[in-house]
């Protein structure tokens, strides 16, 4: 199975805002759609969805026209959307018959994601004494977060192949975004197809192998990202001693990014700038505590390619 | 439009349709149409019933006549009329003092009043006079009133002593009648296809309920969508189902609700109809005959209603239509009763025209003008179960109305469903009338993709 997005365009009247936009997905993993706001993302996913037509390119699951209404995919939107005065179990079982999962099944699954997602009293309330029933909870007296947990759960009712997933972690509280990675992982685990998209750089970088960086609809960084990573090389010196290194560091021409009381953070331009730093604070007979040269982070990849980008301009 | 456009419109019907018949707005709605169409004909029954009673209980036992005139002889308990009017009914000429005898009426608190018939100017005048805080009510007075005037006319012929055929001469009437004929002289019959007055207001009132359901359904649509909108509903569905087969979904969820509506008022009067007949008021027939014309009662069958379903079916699909183009258009619920504006005048044309067309129809008859409404798609849907039901309109015409109903809505659903379809994700300000021209044209011509 294999996702294949080719030079898909998208406009809106004269301004594009899917910019040639290709990318493709051989195996069961996690792809990162990155970019600042207003960047195509959202525009991006929903083009490649099918609910916005594009003027030009193709998106191909398994060599034929990706179609989500005739495959299984799950979309769990940026913005929250559900109906704010129905019932939220008229609404799942709603949801789940859109994706013909029948009702028995439906509820099972309902059951069972209600009680990972610890949200088991909203939707199957408590009955009330002296009646059959309790009343059911709307969609709009849940809480942000636990609007978020339901719509988790309409994604991922019909055990969809193929997800994606706009912003999942945004808004929520430390305990409920590590049970959402949690299940994240479990979704990868089961040999799945994900998009994610999200703002959060440390969360892409636990999870997604690939990405691509969009900025006003185009791209402009894409590939492996331990690739990346390597392609940029270990140009982050992380330095820890007892004593003042300033000048030896300014002796080499480096340029300090960061300094805590005892430790340095210093951009080089190669692993032979760092080591050379390093055999002259030996020669001082100055005690280095800690020596370290790590890639780049994501954030900072994200930042130079999207500021490089806006400075163009 | 593809099937596949359309696969899984009946999820969105059966949870549309749920939801409604679930919703309270719905709910309150049904109880007072309920309550309505079970209480109206025992109300009818009522009001009708105490008419007749006090028909044929005016209390009044005495009047005492003092006659200021030239006639002499006046003898009111000759007068058949009176007779059926009033029962056990005297007249007695008074010698008191009028203003004794009025005293007495007053004090004794009896059913009498007094009556002084005199002549100014060539006029009788019958002044009749009540106790202010006696028992004769004022339209007890004003029934005897009218049965006394009639008699005292009888009267009046009779003392200046002329015979029978004479009277005949004086109150033979004066009527004129118009030919039409054709080139040869040879008359043309025409056929008097006006209506009562009591059918008329049959027409009237299936209009307006037509009217409101119509427009209160039609706004539920509007608000639905923008709903979905707003909420972000949309994108979820979007995964699932094709734009075309939400909006089909919820037009025909609105459909049937609205029909079961119509159905269970309609059973409902007849249900109390029926029972109001036979067990509450025993002695009348049917309340609804009284009002409706009985040739109308007789001849509606299942035929008919049938044709009045299927018309009102397609004027709502029609309106329903126009109502999810003003839901497209916008993208916030508080902005819904402006989109509707265009949706509400077009509505009211039609009623208009439809009450236009029953107004001629009471006054003279079909005409172009009517035929027009009963055919115009914007109108039809109004009138035409109105006329279908009082036997107003040929096969003919039903066909071509149904014909043209159609047209417009497969015509007018095109239009919608590419606006729709592009707009659907729409989160801005409210489209203007040009810009949805454009979008359709813009979609026709394939300039974007479909797929």
């Amino acid at each position: 199975m294999s996702l294949i997005v080719q030079n898909l365009t998208k406009k809106y009247g004269e301004k594009v805002v899917v910019d040639n936009l290709s990318f493709e997905m051989d195996k069961p993993g996690v792809f990162a759609l990155l970019g600042t706001n207003g960047a195509g993302k959202t525009t991006s996913i929903r083009v490649i969805l099918g609910m916005l037509a594009y003027d030009s390119g193709k998106v191909l699951w398994e060599g034929k026209p990706f179609d989500a209404v005739n495959m299984s995919v799950g979309y769990l939107a940026e913005e929250r959307g559900l109906y704010p005065k129905y019932s939220l179990l008229d609404q799942l079982l709603y949801f789940a018959k859109l994706r013909n999962v029948q009702k028995k099944e439906a509820m099972e699954k309902i059951k069972h994601w209600s009680e990972r997602l610890l949200v088991e009293e909203y939707i199957f309330p408590p009955k009330t004494k002296g009646k059959g029933k309790g009343k059911a909870n709307l969609a709009e007296q849940l809480s942000k977060g636990n609007q978020q947990k339901i719509q988790l759960m309409a994604a991922l009712i019909a055990d969809p192949k193929f997800l994606i997933l706009d912003e999942p972690l945004s808004g929520l509280d430390p305990v409920n975004t590590d049970l959402f990675k949690e299940i994240i992982r479990g979704e990868i685990a089961k040999d799945k197809y994900l998009i994610m998209s999200s703002h959060q750089m440390p969360t892409i970088e636990e999870f997604c192998s690939d990405i691509i960086i969009l900025n006003r609809g185009k791209t402009v960084l894409q590939g492996n990202l331990n690739e990346i990573k390597k392609g940029y090389g270990r140009v982050n010196l992380f330095i820890k001693s007892e004593k003042d290194i300033a000048s030896y560091i300014s002796m080499f021409g480096l340029k300090i990014q960061n300094k805590t009381p005892s430790e340095y953070h210093i951009k080089v331009q190669g692993e032979d700038q760092a080591m050379s730093l390093l055999a002259k604070l030996i020669e001082e007979k100055i005690p280095v505590v800690k020596f370290e040269l790590r890639e780049p982070s994501l954030h900072e990849i994200f930042i130079e390619k999207v500021g490089s980008v806006h400075e163009d301009e | 439009m593809k099937m596949s456009s359309i696969s899984g419109w009946r999820d969105v019907f059966a949870f549309t349709l749920k939801q409604t018949l679930k919703s309270k707005a719905f709910i309150i709605g049904f109880i007072i149409f309920v309550t309505f169409s079970i209480l109206l004909i025992p109300i009818m029954n009522l009001v009708i019933g105490d008419n007749v009673e006090e028909e044929g209980l005016i209390k009044i036992q005495t009047v005492y006549v003092y006659n200021e005139t030239e006639i002499t002889d006046i003898d009111f308990t000759k007068v058949s009329n009176l007779e059926i009017a009033v029962n056990d009914l005297k007249f007695i000429t008074e010698n008191k003092e009028y203003d004794d005898v009025l005293e007495q009426i007053e004090k004794d608190d009896e059913p009498a009043v007094t009556l002084k018939i005199t002549k100014d100017e060539g006029m009788y005048f019958l002044h009749f006079t009540k106790a202010s805080s006696g028992i004769v009510k004022n339209t007890e007075l004003e029934l005897l009133g009218n049965a006394v005037m009639e008699s005292f006319e009888q009267i009046i012929i009779d003392n200046v002593d002329i015979s029978d055929e004479q009277l005949e001469v004086i109150k033979s009437e004066v009527g004129t009648r118009v030919y039409t004929v054709d080139s040869k002289g040879k008359e043309i019959i025409l056929e008097d296809t006006s209506i009562s007055y009591n059918d008329y207001w049959l027409l009237y009132g299936i209009l307006f309920i037509i009217l409101m359901v119509n427009m209160t359904a039609s706004t539920k649509i509007a608000t639905s969508i923008v709903t979905e909108k707003s909420s972000k509903v949309i994108e979820h569905l979007l995964t699932s189902i094709k734009p075309l087969a939400i909006i089909i979904g919820k037009i025909l969820a609105m459909l049937s609700a609205v029909l079961i509506q119509f159905v269970f008022i309609i059973i409902l009067l007849f249900i109390s109809n029926s029972i109001t007949s036979h067990y509450i008021n025993p002695g009348r027939e049917n309340i609804l005959k009284d009002y409706i014309n009985p040739d109308v009662i007789n001849n509606f069958g299942i035929d008919k209603i049938i044709i009045c379903l299927l018309i009102i079916a397609l004027g709502f699909i029609f309106y329903a239509t126009l109502a999810g183009l003003a839901g497209a258009t916008t993208s916030r619920v508080e902005e819904v009763s402006e989109s509707l504006t265009m949706f509400t005048f077009t509505s009211l044309i039609g009623a208009y025209v439809g009450m236009g067309a029953a107004g001629t129809l009471m006054g003279t008859g079909e005409n172009a003008f009517v035929y027009f409404a009963l055919i115009f798609p914007l109108s039809s849907p109004f009138i035409m179960p109105g006329a279908v039901i009082l036997g107003k309109t040929s096969v003919l015409l039903v066909i071509s109305s149904i014909i043209v109903q159609i047209i417009s809505i497969v015509l007018l659903f095109r239009f919608v469903a590419r606006v729709y379809e592009t707009l659907i994700l729409h989160n801005g300000n409210r489209i203007a009338m040009k810009e949805l021209f454009k979008i359709a044209k813009t979609v026709k011509e394939g300039s974007v993709n479909e797929k």
